[in-house]
């Protein structure tokens, strides 16, 4: 196997993802990492969200990330000759008040990724956008819209459960521009 | 007057819970002083609960100000919760906890 500093980051979270499934304790990547993956590094984020879908005891995930040589920073783990840094936010694996059931499956040399799929990744960045007016990340949904195949129709059912049509219509809008 | 600790398990936990829901947003030294308690284990709790998405904060000014995170996704069913079980407070606390003064005053206004 590549020397962890020639890692790429889906390379990094696919040998984390594989490790931690190993010792039982499944984890899911979100978050801004995905929109790197699914845009092929258009959007770049150095740090990689790996959902703890069972909610393990903190304990038990810093003895498994130590066995593969990373270190706890306060709310991060990082290796010491890699740039990225690794977070657990707690499950469950949801967006706004849906669980995500779209995982989807890549293999990497260091192992196999779970990642959410680029519809659930859509959705997960037209949440900040909905809640929060974070204009990043509704431009983040149109850039993995562009790059990937999308459900538009599973974002409009969704987006209408959240009562934000008004916003979904502005995110379709932009797509198109 | 606590209705939820049992399950919450901790009267901070409430207390924080339910004045977000009565006033939609506070900070730690606000919430403990509204129930006379110190604000070490109000502000714990409130980090905790941030680390768990129920809460999200932001600073305005120096003060850290939190509100319900609206992408929890159980949200609306604790609201629920939290409502009906506001309703078994004493209506003197009820109403304490939601009055609170939302329009603006103008900077140096005499009372």
């Amino acid at each position: 196997m590549k020397p962890i500093a020639n890692m790429t980051q889906p390379e990094i979270g696919a040998l984390v993802v594989s490790h931690l499934k190993k010792v039982g304790i499944p984890v899911v990547l979100s978050g801004g990492a995905v929109v790197s993956i699914y845009s092929h590094a258009k959007y770049v984020s150095k740090d990689l969200d790996l959902v703890d879908i069972y909610f393990h005891k903190k304990s038990k995930i810093m003895d498994a990330m130590s066995e593969i040589g990373f270190v706890e920073y306060g709310r991060y783990f990082k290796h010491p000759d890699s740039e990225f840094f690794i977070e657990f936010p707690p499950g469950p694996l949801s967006v706004g008040a849906e669980p995500i059931r779209e995982i989807i499956q890549k293999e990497y040399t260091t192992g196999v990724l779970m990642l959410i799929s680029p519809t659930e990744c859509v959705k997960d960045r037209l949440s900040a956008y909905y809640h929060w007016n974070d204009q990043q990340s509704l431009d983040q949904a149109v850039l993995v819209a562009a790059n990937q195949d999308i459900n538009l129709n599973e974002v409009r059912r969704w987006s209408e459960q959240e009562s934000k049509l008004a916003e979904y219509n502005i995110f379709l809008s932009r797509m198109k521009s | 007057m606590f209705s939820l600790q049992s399950i919450l398990g901790s009267e901070s936990c409430e207390q924080v819970l339910m004045f977000i829901l009565a006033r939609s947003q506070g900070y730690p030294t606000e919430i403990a002083n509204f129930f006379k308690v110190s604000k070490l284990p109000i502000q714990k709790q409130m980090a905790k609960l941030e680390i768990g998405n129920v809460l999200a904060s932001h600073l305005v000014g120096r003060t850290r100000l939190y509100q319900f995170n609206p992408r929890y996704p159980f949200l609306k069913e604790v609201k629920a919760l939290l409502e009906k079980a506001l309703t078994f407070y004493p209506e003197s606390l009820q109403e304490e906890l939601r009055m609170n003064r939302r329009r603006p005053r103008r900077a140096g206004k005499p009372l």
